[in-house]
C-alpha cells in the first residue's frame, strides 16, 4: 500500500511545525525522511500513525484519506514504531508483542490461535522467541527496541512507519535493525538522523526543512554537497562508499557552511 | 537479527511466577472464607455454622431463631463484612485504573484530588450538623459525594486546558487543587470546636466502615462491578496506555477520548468509595502494585486479580480493626497506613535493587 501526503500543515504545541509537506511512499519501498531538529519529521510521522490531526491537507493510504477511517481500521494497515520506549507495567516480552493485536480484537476477547501465531512469528523475526517470558523493562535498549519492532509486526501491516528507530543504539544494533528492515520488504516510512544510513537503507529519501519537503529522490539525487550546505549547514564532501558503492556524505566536521573559510593547517613554528 | 547475535536464554526469576487463573481461583475462595470470618468474629464470637444459618433463614426468608445471634450477624456484621470486600474490591479497581491513566505504577486515586473533595463534603456535612440523618436525604455520604464531584469538575477544567489530559498535568492539577480543598478541611476542623464532632471528622478523614449498614452497599454494588467490567472492557486500551500515547494511537487507541473517560469513571468511582468508607489509604496504591508483581501488567488479568485482592485484603484488615484493641475499635485507615507505608518502602526499595 502507498502512501500519499498532500499539502500537509501541521500544528503541535500551538505552533506550525509542518506546513505544506507533500510526499509519497511507494509501495513496497523503504522512503526514508530526513532533515535537521524541527525540521517536522516526527510530526509529519505523528500524522501518518494518527496521534496527531493535519490542520489542512491530507494523508492517503492507498488512495483513502485517513481521516475516512476508524482508528482501529487504520492500524490494521499502519503500524508505528514511535521514539516512546514504554514505562514499568510488569509487561513479558510477548505481551509488549501482543499489544499489536489490539486492533483486531473486540472488547473481551481473547487471544485465538492465529493471533499467537502471528506474535510467535514477530518474536522469531527480530530474533527475541527464546526471551518471550523476560520482564520488557529488563532488556537491553537494543533487545528493547527489537521488541518494539515485533510489536508493529504483529499488528500485521501493509505499511511500516519508524521514527529514528536507531536512537541510542550502539552501532552494532543500529545495523542489526536496519538490515531487519530491508529483509521485510514492506512498504516503510523511516525518519533517520544518520544521513549515511539514510544513503544506504532507503530507496527513495524526502528532505525536510522549517515544516516542507526541500527534495525528493533517490540517495545520490538528494544528498548533495549544495545540500547539506544550504538544509544542514555542513560542509560535506560526497564520495562512493569504498566497501558498497552507496554514497558517503564525508563531514567537515571542523566548521560550520557558514563560516569563513580557514587557511589550512600549518605546522606551529 | 542476524543469527550471528548472541541469544541469552531467559533467566528464570524475570519469569512470571504464577499464572493469573490459579492465583483467582485462590482469591476465589478466600474471600467466602474471609467474610465468613469477619461475620464470626469479634467481640461476641459466633461459630461459622451459625453465622451462615443466619444468612441462609435470612435469604430464605424464614423467621429468625429466637436466641440466636441474629442481629449482630445480620444488622451489623454482614454489611460490614460485604462493605469491606466491596470497598476492598473497588478501590484495587480505581487503583488500577489510575496507574494507566497517569502512566505510573506508584500513583493512586487519592493523588487526582478527588478524596480530598469528598472529605471537604463529608466535613462540612459534620460541622453542619447533616451526618446524623439526612437534611436534604443526604447525609454524609451523599455530601462526600457531591464534594468528589466538585473536585472532579475542577480539576477536570484546570487539566483540560492546554489540551488533552496528559498524565503530568493531570497528576499537577489533582495536588494543587486537592492540597487547596483539603486546606479548607483543616480550617473547618479547627473552626468546629466541638470535640465529638473534631472526633467524628478525625475518624471520617482516617477511613473507617463502622458505619456500616444494609443501606450503604446498594450503590458500591452497583458502581464497582460496572466500572470493572467498563475497564475490563477497554483493558487492550489500558495496556496501550503504558508504553506511551504516540504507541497508543498508533495501535487504534483513541487516547484522549480513553483518557478523559477513564478520568471520569475513576473520579465517581472514587467518589462512591470515599463517600461509604472516608479516605482509606494506600489500598488502592499496594493492591495493583503487588498484583502486578505476581500476575504481570496485562489489565485483562490485573483488573479481576487486583479487584478480588482488594476485597480479602480489606476484609482481613477490617478483623484486625475491630479485634486488635479491646476497648475501642481502630479506623481502617490507620491499619492500612501502617502496613501499607513499609509494604511501599519494601516495592520502592525492590524496584531500585532491580535497576529499573
Amino acid at each position: 500500500m502507498r502512501i500519499d501526503i498532500e499539502d500537509l500543515h501541521v500544528a503541535y504545541a500551538g505552533r506550525t511545525v509542518v506546513a505544506g509537506a507533500h510526499l509519497i511512499a511507494a509501495e513496497g519501498e523503504i522512503t526514508g525522511l530526513v532533515g535537521p531538529n524541527g525540521s517536522g519529521k516526527s510530526t509529519l510521522l505523528r500524522t501518518v500513525y494518527r496521534h496527531l490531526k493535519p490542520a489542512a491537507g491530507r494523508v492517503r493510504l492507498a488512495g483513502t484519506d485517513l481521516r475516512e477511517l476508524s482508528p482501529a481500521e487504520s492500524a490494521r494497515h499502519v503500524a508505528a514504531l514511535p521514539q516512546e520506549r514504554g514505562s514499568d507495567f510488569e509487561l513479558s516480552v510477548r505481551e509488549v508483542v501482543a499489544m499489536g493485536r489490539t486492533p483486531y480484537k473486540r472488547a473481551f476477547a481473547g487471544e485465538d490461535a492465529t493471533d499467537r501465531d502471528i506474535v510467535a512469528r514477530a518474536l522469531a523475526d527480530v530474533g527475541m522467541d527464546e526471551q518471550a517470558g523476560r520482564r520488557f523493562t529488563a532488556l537491553s535498549g537494543g533487545e528493547r527496541q527489537r521488541v518494539l519492532l515485533a510489536r508493529a509486526f504483529a499488528q500485521s501491516p501493509d505499511v511500516l512507519v519508524l521514527d529514528e528507530p536507531t536512537n541510542h543504539l550502539d552501532i552494532r544494533h543500529q545495523v542489526g535493525l536496519l538490515a531487519l528492515l530491508r529483509a521485510q520488504r514492506r512498504t516503510t516510512l523511516v525518519s533517520l538522523h544518520d544521513l549515511n544510513a539514510a544513503a544506504s537503507v532507503c530507496d527513495r529519501l524526502h528532505v525536510l526543512h522549517a515544516g516542507s519537503v526541500v527534495a525528493s529522490g533517490s540517495p545520490r539525487e538528494v544528498l548533495t554537497p549544495a545540500l547539506m550546505a544550504q538544509v544542514f549547514g555542513v560542509r560535506a564532501a560526497v564520495v562512493d562508499h569504498p566497501l558498497t558503492g552507496d554514497p558517503l556524505i564525508a563531514f567537515d566536521h571542523r566548521a560550520p557552511a557558514d563560516a569563513e573559510p580557514r587557511a589550512p593547517r600549518r605546522p606551529l613554528p | 537479527m542476524p543469527s550471528t547475535l548472541v541469544r541469552r536464554k531467559a533467566s528464570a526469576p524475570e519469569e512470571r511466577s504464577l499464572p493469573a487463573t490459579p492465583l483467582a481461583v485462590v482469591l476465589a475462595v478466600a474471600l467466602p472464607a474471609a467474610l465468613t470470618a469477619a461475620v464470626a468474629w469479634g467481640s461476641t464470637s459466633i461459630p461459622p455454622g451459625e453465622v451462615w444459618g443466619v444468612v441462609w433463614r435470612r435469604l430464605s426468608g424464614e423467621a429468625p431463631r429466637p436466641g440466636t445471634n441474629d442481629l449482630i450477624v445480620w444488622q451489623l456484621r454482614v454489611p460490614r463484612a460485604l462493605l469491606a470486600a466491596l470497598v476492598g474490591a473497588g478501590l484495587g479497581v480505581v487503583g488500577t485504573a489510575v496507574q494507566a491513566l497517569v502512566r505510573n505504577p506508584l500513583a493512586d486515586p487519592y493523588l487526582l484530588g478527588i478524596s480530598n473533595g469528598a472529605s471537604l463534603g463529608a466535613v462540612v456535612a459534620i460541622v453542619l450538623g447533616l451526618g446524623a440523618g439526612g437534611a436534604l436525604g443526604l447525609g454524609l455520604s451523599g455530601a462526600a459525594f457531591a464534594g468528589a464531584l466538585a473536585a472532579f469538575a475542577l480539576v477536570w477544567a484546570v487539566a483540560r486546558r492546554g489540551g488533552g489530559f496528559a498524565p503530568l498535568r493531570l497528576v499537577l492539577a489533582g495536588v494543587a487543587i486537592g492540597q487547596f480543598l483539603s486546606g479548607f478541611t483543616s480550617y473547618l476542623v479547627l473552626q468546629a470546636g466541638d470535640e465529638q464532632q473534631t472526633h467524628s471528622v478525625l475518624f471520617w478523614l482516617m477511613g473507617s466502615l463502622s458505619g456500616a449498614n444494609w443501606q450503604m452497599l446498594a450503590v458500591p454494588a452497583v458502581a464497582v462491578p460496572v466500572a470493572l467490567l467498563w475497564l475490563q472492557a477497554r483493558a487492550r486500551g489500558l495496556n496501550a496506555l503504558l508504553m506511551g500515547d504516540e504507541t497508543a494511537a498508533g495501535l487504534g487507541v483513541d487516547v484522549t477520548r480513553l483518557r478523559r473517560e477513564l478520568f471520569a469513571v475513576t473520579s465517581v468511582l472514587t467518589g462512591v468509595l470515599v463517600a461509604v468508607s472516608g479516605a482509606i489509604a494506600f489500598v488502592a496504591l499496594m493492591v495493583p502494585h503487588v498484583c502486578r508483581l505476581i500476575v504481570g501488567g496485562d489489565h485483562r488479568r490485573l483488573l479481576p486479580v487486583s479487584a478480588l485482592f482488594g476485597a480479602v485484603l480489606l476484609v482481613v484488615v477490617d478483623i484486625v480493626c475491630r479485634t486488635a484493641m479491646d476497648t475501642q475499635e481502630l479506623p481502617v485507615g490507620v491499619v492500612t497506613s501502617l502496613l501499607g507505608a513499609p509494604a511501599l518502602l519494601y516495592l520502592l526499595d525492590r524496584r531500585l535493587g532491580s535497576g529499573s
